[in-house]
């Protein structure tokens, strides 16, 4: 079976179901639907998968995420030097693409982390929260207002202006 | 009494007008009643066969007909080839990349599919890499090339001394200093 999610991640509250404390003799339907769902659906499913599984096991595929070198940043490209500002943009836009996806798994905690909490997130979630604030407005500032043409020339100008602004600011 | 026999002679008068109809027989004529069709029949059973007149379907269910014919002919191959790969094959799974190993670059493709086309049609990726990487060195040499021209022919322009801007001048041995060569003529 696939694995599950990482539990340390994402813990799950305890469980409440109360102790069994049987009052009438009538049999409970909830237990005879769940019965009723477990022999008609999940075994099935279930023993169609480990099926499946058996005979895949013979020959397992296996595939790895792809490590890149780092190259030379833009700023330490000669002037003119094509080759080098296309090397420094391909690594600028898989950078890009690794900071979508880290946004991306900040915002799964703190939504996974307020489906837990309930009513009560905003007191309980409050490290997720501020991780996700700081997180977000990190890549805006970055990335923020590039457009879908970015590359990594114009990410630059907006580093130049952000100093620029700061140092503005500053004195 | 006298009028029936008065219309008997009628009837046989007008048969003998048309002898050859059918049902003018004498007899008939005085005793014709509306002749029942339907009394043969003395259960009712699909009823009557009637003959529908209605357009042709001929060529749209021709064109239905060929139409999944055409889809299946490719579409039950590729999906019984599908199947089987899914089943049989099965996707790769996630794993750490071991040490001082360099997977190839299939490898990184998760589909058993997927990796068949990546390692048999499409070049790898780093062969992809080189080939704008190669297409950007020489446009920039092309470019390169062309700035250095024009620089080249400012200065020698302006030194005066360059091979470019060379006046070709008629061979010094050419000369005739014949009429120069006494002074009072």
């Amino acid at each position: 079976m696939p694995n599950d999610h990482d539990k340390a991640v994402y813990p799950e509250p305890p469980r409440q179901t109360p102790a069994v404390d049987k009052q009438t003799a009538l049999p409970n339907p909830a237990l005879i639907l769940t019965k009723l769902f477990y022999y008609t659906v999940d075994l099935p499913v279930t023993t169609f998968r480990d099926t499946i599984d058996s005979i895949r096991s013979k020959n397992k595929l296996v595939y790895y995420h792809q490590k890149f070198r780092r190259v030379p940043y833009l700023t330490e490209c000669q002037e003119g030097d094509f080759t080098c500002y296309y090397e420094a943009d391909m690594q600028w836009r898989r950078d890009y693409k690794v900071d979508q996806e880290i946004v991306k798994v900040v915002q799964e905690r703190m939504k996974a982390c307020q489906q837990r909490e309930g009513h009560s997130y905003q007191q309980n979630c409050t490290k997720e929260i501020q991780q996700f604030n700081e997180v977000t407005k990190n890549f805006q500032s970055r990335y923020g207002d590039l457009g879908a043409y970015a590359n990594a020339k114009k990410c630059l100008m907006k580093q130049k202006e952000r100093m620029m602004a700061a140092q503005a600011q500053s004195a | 009494m006298v009028g029936m026999s008065l219309l008997r002679s009628a009837a046989a008068f007008a048969a003998r007008l048309g002898p050859l109809k059918a049902g003018n027989n004498a007899a008939n004529i005085l005793a014709r009643t509306i002749p029942r069709t339907n009394k043969v029949a003395t259960r009712w059973g699909h009823g009557k066969k009637m003959f529908v007149v209605k357009p042709t379907n001929y060529y749209d269910r021709r064109f239905l007909h060929l139409l999944r014919y055409y889809i299946l002919l490719t579409g039950i191959p590729v999906a019984v080839l599908v199947t089987a790969v899914n089943i049989f094959i099965g996707e790769a799974e996630l794993a750490e990349i071991p040490e001082g190993y360099e997977p190839e670059h299939w490898e990184y493709y998760k589909h058993p599919i997927t990796r068949w086309i990546v390692r048999n049609i499409y070049d790898s990726p780093v062969k992809d890499y080189e080939k704008v990487l190669a297409a950007i060195q020489i446009e920039q040499e092309k470019g390169d090339m062309r700035l250095m021209q024009l620089e080249v022919r400012r200065q020698m322009r302006h030194h005066g001394d360059g091979p470019w801007f060379h006046v070709a001048t008629p061979d010094k041995g050419l000369i005739d200093n014949s009429p120069k060569s006494s002074p009072d003529n």
